[in-house]
């Protein structure tokens, strides 16, 4: 277990809620934009989340580390990608 | 349906039941009423565009966006 693995605030959990949350709404309206490609109403929504998601996603990046790995998230000093909590940890 | 859920108010429609057959010679006691759940997304051809949707976070506990395609679906066939 790192050192540096420990007990998290408040805002990490709520990062992590919010995040699973716009993913599920990203999943259906992707699903949904699908069968319905004209829906303006809709990608417009989509396209909203999008946006909040990437700026949710900036957020836990800037205060917790990596969310994902192999260049899609860029690294900070120390490499912190091994740290825990892991997802299925928390 | 034996005990009433008020938290899953959807379910009540969902829920249907028939009476398997009981053979004479049934070694064990007979299941007497069996349920199955018909969710709503049956009964939907083709999804109309703007329907109301959850909020985010009901959404990620309801399995879906729209209130229209929730099914409770309970874990437990019994109830």
């Amino acid at each position: 277990m790192d050192q540096r693995a420990g007990k998290k605030d408040e805002r990490f959990y709520q990062l992590l809620q919010q995040l699973q949350e716009a993913d599920f709404a990203l999943v259906e309206l992707n699903l949904y934009l699908d069968t319905h490609p004209d829906d303006e109403a809709a990608i417009a929504q989509y396209n909203q989340l999008a946006q909040r998601r990437w700026m949710l996603a900036q957020e836990y990046e800037s205060h917790y580390g990596p969310l994902m790995h192999f260049g899609h998230s860029y690294a900070r000093r120390p490499w912190s990608w091994i740290d825990t909590p892991w997802p299925w940890q928390v | 349906m034996r005990r009433r859920r008020k938290e899953e108010p959807g379910l009540y429609d969902q829920v249907r039941f028939w009476h398997p057959h009981v053979s004479p010679f049934d070694p064990c006691p007979p299941t007497r009423v069996k349920s199955y759940v018909v969710p709503p997304n049956l009964f939907i051809c083709f999804q109309p565009a703007g329907l109301p949707q959850f909020s985010l976070p009901e959404a990620l506990r309801a399995g879906t966006l729209w209130p229209a395609l929730y099914s409770p679906y309970p874990a437990s066939g019994k109830s």
